[in-house]
């Protein structure tokens, strides 16, 4: 029979035992949370503390060498100063940036695309027009950064839309590898050939819609003529003209004459489509000349048999010569709310130094936004070809575009293809969005 | 007997099938995992030339995954010990003390459940900045257990609420007090649904992104799930890392549903039936 103070003791066992396992866990956390904090936006007037960047690169390892360049850099200059890189998961960057700037909380610098992404969020971010310095004629591609004619961030690569194609699909299409086609109507020719040899005349992945961005920026120049290109970028847009229905009719035509691999709706541009292209199983894709998708990862599956050209002309009576469609790819901008606007611009300014943006087109393959590089150690054609068309190149067609018409554009571009919709309806829809 | 047979093919073939669509991506990327970038590009469905674990280790070292993992072991068993104490006591409260308004306070708990994170992702992460707790730990931790109190508070109801009442009441007369009853009858009658519960809960908090994301704002705070989904930049093209990482992530939760399945099943049914 156990004792009345032996019951207690059960009692208080119990309760110990009870309270202890969110206790101990409770302490093992706070003595973590007394570890060195990393507090956004924390940068020191005075030359010491932290600054915090938001990114989606850094984790990368062919960027690895451009960050350490970039940051000995600015540390050589402020040795006081730490400086973190948060590589943030790109599917959910603008949504954690987003409620970041909601609450006035988070990094000193963020990095953005160029276009609408940071368009959309430039009241979070200080104007730097008065800061830039020497950048402003080092560097390219600033209208991606520019909004209401204010600069708020600064361009540390370009991002185009170059025409890639597979010098071996055509060969064995029986094709001319090392002629590529001018016009629209040479494309179809050779794309009834490629299509007869069984491979995909094109790679496709419209699965999150961004199909229809490459298409029309991809397109454009050999179709929109040059006033009428130029008039679209500024905001003259005519969404009821011919050649911009002519865009849409190909972009249906060209998937009901079957020139895209299968189920193009329900593939993922990246990496999917991008990964068919690599493994030889299309003959061209619409790529990029940053981050991915480009001159250097296609390379590297394709070798000697990676080709490139420009944007087909569809109308040569109305389009006498067309030009890569390029601008700002990606860069950096300083948040509001960053305790020394100076040092994060010091920093932004090393990210964006001539050395460190090498690496980044050396290693990562990113063509950058500093024309001082020299490029022709880089023994890829394909890349030779991208830098001697970047001083004739214009900004792209679809960033023009504000998110929520470009969010439009490509749910009823995944509509065109299923037969949903017809080319009026469509043009009708993004016509009364884009105002 | 030949009917009982057919009958028991068509409620088979079905369930056959959605095993194998379950069970299919997890070897997909299993089969990644072993496969060379070159390999993968080349042919993403041909089965690897040979087995290796060096995307897992690839993963595991390079990445800090390592670090993820303890970050992760952390605030979910401080999470998911807060939510047991704080939900078993919720749910004593409101299945056997009568107190004025219990149903309306059990309204509002259920009310809760239906509230999705992104709504209230703003003012949430402007109040754990103001109280300092972004980036720690406890900040976490108590992130998780507000997220995931009402559901735990719901199942631990549904369980309680088939407590017959006599059985308090029996434990009243001898003399227990409030806190008396739920130590020494609700704790120990309750242990098969707190282990399931548990389990739940932990593996929400193993599987969460998006509040963790929030949260731990440094790299060296971040979860393993966290550490995974970053694994892959803008369009990160190399996949059977990405597959590698993602095995190192998936193995304590599928360990846990292979140990637990039955557990599991009883917490996700409890409460639907009543007696």
């Amino acid at each position: 029979m156990p004792s009345a103070s032996g019951h207690v003791w059960q009692f208080r066992r119990g309760w110990i035992a009870a309270a202890l396992v969110p206790a101990l866990a409770l302490v093992s956390a706070a003595c973590g949370a007394a570890a060195p904090q990393s507090q956004a936006g924390s940068g020191g007037s005075t030359g010491s503390g932290k600054l915090v960047v938001w990114d989606w690169h850094s984790g990368d390892a062919t960027t690895k060498d451009y960050y350490a360049k970039a940051k000995s850099d600015f540390q050589a200059k402020h040795p006081g100063v730490q400086v973190e890189f948060v590589a943030q998961p790109y599917d959910q960057y603008y949504t954690l940036l987003g409620t970041a700037i909601q609450a006035a909380k988070g990094p000193d610098i963020s990095m953005f695309n160029g276009g609408a992404q940071m368009r959309e969020r430039a009241t979070a971010l200080l104007p730097l027009d008065d800061k830039l310095g020497d950048l402003k004629d080092r560097l390219v591609g600033w209208d991606a950064f520019r909004k209401d004619k204010t600069t708020y961030a600064v361009p540390v690569t370009l991002q185009g839309f170059p025409f890639y194609y597979n010098k071996a699909v055509y060969k064995k299409a029986g094709l001319d590898p090392n002629k590529p086609p001018a016009t629209v109507t040479e494309l179809q020719t050779d794309c009834a050939a490629i299509k007869k040899s069984g491979n995909a005349c094109f790679n496709l992945g419209n699965k999150e819609g961004l199909g229809i961005e490459f298409f029309l920026s991809g397109f454009g120049p050999g179709v929109f003529s040059p006033a009428q290109y130029d008039d679209w970028l500024a905001g003259k847009r005519d969404w009821k003209s011919p050649e911009v229905k002519q865009i849409f009719e190909l972009w249906k035509k060209t998937n009901d004459d079957g020139w895209y691999n299968k189920g193009v709706n329900s593939t993922a541009m990246f990496n999917d489509q991008f990964t068919m292209f690599s493994g030889g199983k299309g003959g061209n894709v619409i790529g990029l000349i940053s981050d991915t998708a480009h001159w250097k990862s296609f390379d590297e599956f394709l070798g000697p048999d990676l080709g490139v050209y420009k944007a087909p002309i569809s109308d040569p009576a109305n389009v006498k010569s067309t030009f890569l469609p390029a601008e700002g790819g990606i860069g950096y901008g300083v948040m509001k709310w960053t305790k020394d606007p100076a040092l994060a611009m010091d920093l932004v300014k090393s990210l964006a130094s001539t050395d460190a943006e090498k690496l980044f087109f050396e290693k990562a393959g990113a063509i950058a936004a500093d024309k001082t590089i020299d490029t022709k150690a880089v023994d890829v054609p394909a890349a030779g070809e991208i830098v001697s068309w970047l001083p004739d190149s214009k900004p792209l067609l679809h960033t023009a575009l504000s998110a929520k018409t470009l969010d439009l554009m490509h749910r009823l571009s995944q509509q065109l293809i299923s037969g949903d919709v017809t080319v009026d309806q469509v043009l009708t829809q993004l016509a009364a969005s884009d105002k | 007997m030949r009917e009982r047979g057919f009958t028991r093919w068509i409620v088979a073939v079905p369930m056959c099938l959605l095993a194998l669509a379950t069970i299919y991506p997890m070897l997909f990327t299993l089969n990644v995992a072993m496969k060379s970038r070159r390999e993968y590009v080349l042919n993403q469905f041909s089965l690897a030339d040979h087995l290796t674990a060096a995307n897992v280790a690839d993963a595991w070292s390079s990445s800090g995954l390592g670090r993820y993992t303890l970050n992760s072991i952390v605030v979910t068993a401080g999470a998911v010990a807060l939510l047991l104490l704080l939900g078993s006591m919720a749910g004593y409260a409101f299945s056997q003390v009568t107190f004025r308004g219990r149903k309306w306070l059990f309204l509002v708990c259920l009310g809760a459940l239906m509230i999705p994170f992104q709504v209230i992702m703003v003012p949430f992460f402007r109040v754990l900045g103001q109280v300092h707790l972004l980036d720690t730990y406890p900040g976490l931790i108590l992130a998780y257990t507000g997220q995931f109190l009402p559901f735990t508070i719901f199942l631990m109801t549904s369980f309680y609420s088939r407590i017959p009442a006599e059985v308090v009441e029996a434990a009243r007369v001898d003399g227990s007090t409030t806190l008396g009853v739920y130590r020494r009858i609700m704790l120990p009658l309750g242990r098969p649904a707190l282990l399931s519960v548990g389990i739940l809960n932990a593996l929400f908090c193993w599987n969460d992104v998006l509040i963790s994301l929030l949260v731990m704002q440094s790299e060296q705070h971040r979860t393993l799930m966290v550490g995974v989904t970053a694994l892959r930049g803008q369009y990160s093209d190399n996949i059977p890392l990405f597959a590698g990482g993602v095995l190192v992530a998936a193995v304590p939760v599928i360990a846990i549903y292979l140990f637990f399945q039955r557990q599991i099943t009883d917490g996700v049914t409890a409460g639907s039936t009543k007696g």
